[in-house]
């Protein structure tokens, strides 16, 4: 295993834990937030609103604009 | 930011600094009169104290739009905005960094000001939702108010509701396969996606789109643990950005999340699903 394949292998790590933790939220009576109520108490304060929403259009710059 | 503030910029001045700028006439002035100007001639005294006074208020205004900026920087979010600005413009990409250091520095002195005018809640106040994003949800309670006074049959609305859905659908995809044909770092590319991005962030500025009753209280570990991913995920994109032969070169061995997806996104197809992804996304942000 190369050093690509471990760095690939890390973010699927990361990419199923997001979604081991979203499957224990909506799955089972865990005390975790799903992904969904975790956006909407972001969305609540102007700061964590705004953050959250400048971090989604600076995805959309990233991958298109200059 | 904060020069421009000062000098009369968009943003009104903070209650504060207009009764500190109000002072020098009555207070700041007085002790300028009994000190002779340095230099100035007997005859201009009236001019020069009048300049001083504007020196003085300029000065005032000045450093309390700063003081009020840098009382902001301690919201976490701000920090984490610049480092992002900071990082997004030594890897080659200074729009998207222009972006992060305005949005942050405003922010920062949004917070400031809130907080020196006496920590007013900042979260769903009433006021937020008389424009942005309230604005629509203010139709929509509106509209359901006329349709229960007029009686009317609730699947006409339910009809009225599906056909803006699907007029915004259609819209996205139309927009997604429009902008996707575009190649990337492209200028037609470049203008929807930041006009987009920056419409949502200025609407979300002034307010939830909808007015729900505060969440419950979320369980503070389960809250880490998305905290935890979440931050993971950035450290091991930072690392892998780090390790590149330089900031703007990619690497193999070490790729980031954009080295990962280029195959992807070199496609027509590529760009326009990943483009209807991130409006979907958008929209679920928005929706909260």
């Amino acid at each position: 295993m190369n050093s690509h394949d471990v760095t690939v292998l890390g973010y699927l790590v990361i990419l199923a834990a997001g979604i081991v933790l979203q499957l224990l939220a909506t799955r089972t009576r865990a005390p975790i937030p799903s992904l969904g109520k975790v956006f909407s108490w972001a969305m609540g304060t102007r700061a964590r609103r705004i953050g959250v929403l400048v971090a989604w259009a600076w995805v959309g710059l990233h991958f298109f604009a200059r | 930011m904060t020069g421009k503030a000062g000098s009369g910029g968009p943003c009104p001045p903070p209650s504060q600094d207009q009764s500190a700028t109000k002072q020098p006439p009555a207070g700041g002035a007085a002790p300028a009169i009994g000190e002779p100007p340095a230099g100035g001639s007997p005859g201009s005294g009236d001019a020069d104290i009048g300049d001083g006074a504007a020196t003085v208020t300029a000065v005032r205004a000045g450093s309390g739009h700063v003081v009020t900026a840098l009382a902001g920087l301690r919201e976490p979010i701000v920090l984490i905005l610049l480092l992002i600005a900071f990082f997004t413009w030594i890897s080659g990409k200074p729009l998207d960094g222009l972006l992060m250091l305005v949005v942050g520095m405003s922010l920062a002195w949004d917070t400031g000001r809130r907080r020196r005018q006496g920590g007013a809640p900042e979260g769903r106040l009433a006021g937020d939702s008389a424009s942005g994003f309230g604005a629509a949800n203010q139709d929509e309670a509106r509209g359901v108010g006329q349709a229960t006074r007029l009686d009317a049959p609730e699947a006409a609305a339910r009809w009225r509701r599906r056909l803006v859905v699907l007029a915004w659908l259609a819209g996205g995809a139309l927009y997604a396969a429009l902008v996707g044909s575009f190649s990337r770092y492209s200028w037609p590319a470049t203008v929807p996606v930041a006009v987009l991005g920056a419409a949502v962030v200025v609407a979300g500025w002034r307010g939830p789109r909808h007015s729900r009753p505060a969440p419950a209280k979320l369980p503070a570990t389960g809250l880490a643990l998305w905290g935890v991913v979440l931050v993971a995920g950035c450290l091991w994109e930072l690392s892998s950005l780090f390790q590149q032969p330089t900031m703007t070169t990619d690497s193999y061995a070490h790729p980031t999340i954009s080295t990962l997806t280029d195959p992807v996104l070199g496609t027509w197809a590529g760009r326009s699903i990943f483009l209807a992804a991130w409006l979907g996304l958008g929209w679920f942000l928005v929706d909260r």
